[in-house]
């Protein structure tokens, strides 16, 4: 049987996809793990992009690869890991690891092997050309999910403010520049020139 | 009220805007590159490039080997070896220059009491290793002799400042 | 032309389509990188001419055959790889960095319908590009294995991601006006009689000004080259790399700063629309006026770059997070209300 180009795509796509994930709990560099998963988020964004489902795939790359990951590589590259150390409570944490592992593999095929999931699931609905995905999560979002959505926003707002408010300290000692006033600084405001007085008539004709 | 006017200003971008009228004003100015070798800058007459060692017109060399420019020289760079001549008059067997340590201060030139070492207008020399520019007796002879001409006038017009 | 074409679509049969795609990004990227070539050259001059010199002028008449002679040397030279350095990263990177660059010019309209992929998600898709082109300068710092490159790279990224942000939302408001994140629909949003006055850049003129700023940190371009700073950090995250591998970099920046031009050209200056709808501008085709619009602000790039001194590292991050940002929300909530107003005319 022949496959169809796009059969071929989504497997080229899938193939990589989950050789990057293996690399990712396999890699011994932990930096190499962070840039073997930003190959697999971008195979996986081809993958929905396959689904004409481009909104999300761009977003997936926009946001997490583009940020959330520039931002882990950032810490990944500046921690300094002895990766002896790392290793030595592997077969300690093994079992539970491993029973871990099992539970989300039950799940997923518990939502994956469901006949209702599986039977909306393994048709793809085609569009015409001038459909936009983009337009029709947009509506389905302020529509129909309007209060899951606002939520979620609602709690990212909290999230956000949580986050600042437990970094943030004011250090009474710290000299911080505000260049802001820096900027409005004028020769007037510091600078006083006096004529000084000169006594001895000597000294100033020399 | 100032700190209104100061919002404006800033987000106005008016400083930013002055900055960019300065060079765009400059984009247009008459342009004061030198074009090197077609073009060169004016040189005074006490302008101090290489080194030259001179004669006197009836093809006797200067140097009398008194070693002063040797023992003012800051640097270092000059190494003189004497002897006597013949005609029992002291004269130099070696008189080198290293180039790559002269500083090019015209101290030599000051001390010499027979303005036999000069430093001439001469800029463009160059070579393609260390040892080039290590400048022995004949070498700098034959700077004097071509040169000499141009030097004798340099002198002539700074003589009279001495 | 029509028929040629129909022999060869006869001749290649089911290769035509990826030969014919093949041809239109060539005839893409072949001018991109001689004009890239040409930018450098440009810079020279432009920067030299501000500073009252007349910058090169020996390689070729008016130095017109410097790129050629800057790159030739590039390619002759010796590529060091590091001794400590992860060599695989090390020469991947600055391919990471260029692919972006050019990648994102696959959904730019030259003319109306002249462009490679017409997507609907072409703003999108550019946002998504523009945001890639961090992982050439990260991991380049990294695989390079010197604390200076490592240092760029950090202020590179961080950089990078902070001014992705406000530039993002300026796009939200060119996609709110437009109703579109087509750009092809985008530059036809802007059209109309009213010429010059239709452009984006009217209403949203903050916008377009915080965009272009932006864009300018996005590049690393002076007044935002911390990233480089030759003056502390020598060269940033290319300090370690040499021949091709830095000509690349190089050419990555320059292929962004076109992008980030032609980008401010088409969302808020009209992109191929002329200035003005009547009879000696509109004679002339579609692409001169984009051309001379890029132009302009590629002028501007290097206008920057002679006029502005370096920004300290805290203030950049300042003015992108507590100025720029603001700002954008600021004007993106004053646009969603005027276009609701019967006085939004665009």
């Amino acid at each position: 049987m022949l496959m169809s180009f796009e059969t071929l795509v989504f497997y080229m796509f899938a193939v990589i996809t989950v050789f990057a994930s293996l690399r990712v709990i396999t890699a011994r560099n932990p930096v190499h793990a962070a840039l073997f998963l930003v190959l697999a988020f971008c195979t996986a964004a081809g993958v929905w992009m396959l689904l004409e489902a481009e909104f999300l795939a761009i977003t997936l790359v926009l946001v997490y690869v583009g940020a959330v990951m520039v931002l882990f590589l950032f810490v990944v590259m500046m921690l300094d890991i002895n990766l002896e150390q790392l290793r030595e409570g592997f077969w300690r944490w093994f079992p539970f690891g491993a029973l871990l592992a099992i539970i989300m593999v039950f799940q997923m095929i518990w939502v994956l092997g469901n006949r209702q999931t599986a039977e909306t699931g393994a048709q793809v609905i085609k569009h015409a050309a001038n459909y936009s995905n983009t337009k029709e999560l947009g509506r389905l979002i302020y529509t129909d999910y309007v209060y899951a959505f606002e939520l979620a926003a609602v709690l990212l707002l909290v999230a956000i403010v949580a986050a600042i408010a437990l970094t943030l300290r004011r250090r009474k000692d710290a000299r911080s520049q505000e260049p802001d006033k820096q900027i409005l600084v004028k020769k007037a405001d510091r600078l006083r020139i006096v004529s000084v007085v000169v006594e001895n008539k000597e000294n100033k004709s020399q | 009220m100032e700190k209104i006017a100061n919002f404006f200003k800033s987000f106005l971008l008016v400083e930013l805007l002055k900055g960019m009228a300065l060079t765009g004003r400059h984009f247009f100015a008459r342009k004061i590159t030198v074009q090197f070798p077609e073009e060169k800058t004016p040189q005074g007459y006490r302008f101090r490039g290489l080194h030259a060692l001179r004669r006197y017109a009836n093809g006797e060399e200067r140097c009398i080997g008194c070693k002063l420019c040797e023992a003012v020289c800051p640097a270092m760079a000059i190494h003189i070896e004497t002897e006597e001549r013949s005609d029992n008059t002291r004269r130099t067997t070696r008189y080198d220059i290293d180039l790559v340590k002269c500083i090019f201060c015209g101290l030599c030139e000051e001390a010499c009491p027979v303005d036999a070492i000069v430093e001439t207008r001469i800029l463009e020399y160059h070579g393609e290793n260390r040892s080039d520019l290590y400048y022995t007796k004949p070498m700098l002879l034959a700077v004097g002799a071509k040169y000499e001409e141009q030097i004798a006038k340099d002198k002539a017009s700074d003589a009279k400042y001495r | 032309m029509t028929e040629l074409m129909q022999y060869l679509q006869n001749l290649l049969g089911v290769a035509w389509l990826p030969v014919w795609t093949l041809v239109k990004i060539l005839v893409i990227v072949v001018p991109i990188m001689l004009t890239v070539a040409y930018l450098t050259l440009a810079e020279r001059k432009v920067i030299g001419y501000m500073q009252v010199r007349i910058g090169p002028n020996r390689v070729g008449y008016f130095g017109l055959l410097q790129p050629l002679a800057d790159g030739l040397k590039l390619l002759m030279k010796e590529i060091i790889v590091p001794s400590g350095s992860n060599r695989f990263l090390f020469v991947s990177a600055p391919i990471l960095a260029l692919m972006p660059a050019l990648a994102a010019w696959a959904v730019v309209p030259f003319d109306d319908g002249m462009v490679l992929a017409d997507v609907n998600a072409g703003l999108l898709y550019i946002l998504a590009m523009t945001s890639l082109g961090v992982y050439g300068i990260i991991i380049a710092g990294w695989a390079s294995n010197s604390k200076y490159a490592f240092l760029g790279s950090l202020r590179s990224a961080a950089q990078i991601v902070s001014y992705e942000i406000p530039m993002g939302f300026g796009l939200v408001c060119v996609l709110m006006v437009s109703q579109s994140m087509n750009l092809g629909d985008i530059v036809l949003g802007q059209s109309g009689s009213a010429g010059l006055l239709g452009w984006y850049f009217i209403p949203l003129f903050p916008i377009f000004v915080v965009y272009f700023i932006s864009g300018v940190a996005e590049t690393n371009r002076a007044p935002f080259d911390m990233a480089e700073g030759e003056s502390e950090i020598v060269a940033g995250f290319h300090v370690e790399y040499s021949g091709m591998a830095f000509a690349l970099f190089f050419l990555a920046e320059y292929a962004n700063m076109i992008l980030i031009a032609i980008l401010t050209a088409i969302m808020f200056l009209g992109g191929w629309l002329p200035p003005f709808d009547i009879a000696p501008f509109n004679l002339l085709p579609g692409i001169f006026w984009l051309l001379a619009k890029t132009s302009f602000m590629l002028f501007l790039f290097l206008w920057f770059r002679a006029t502005f001194p370096r920004y300290r590292y805290d203030q950049l991050m300042r003015l992108g997070w507590k100025v720029f940002i603001p700002l954008t929300l600021v004007w993106l909530v004053i646009v969603g209300a005027w276009m609701q107003t019967p006085y939004w005319l665009w």
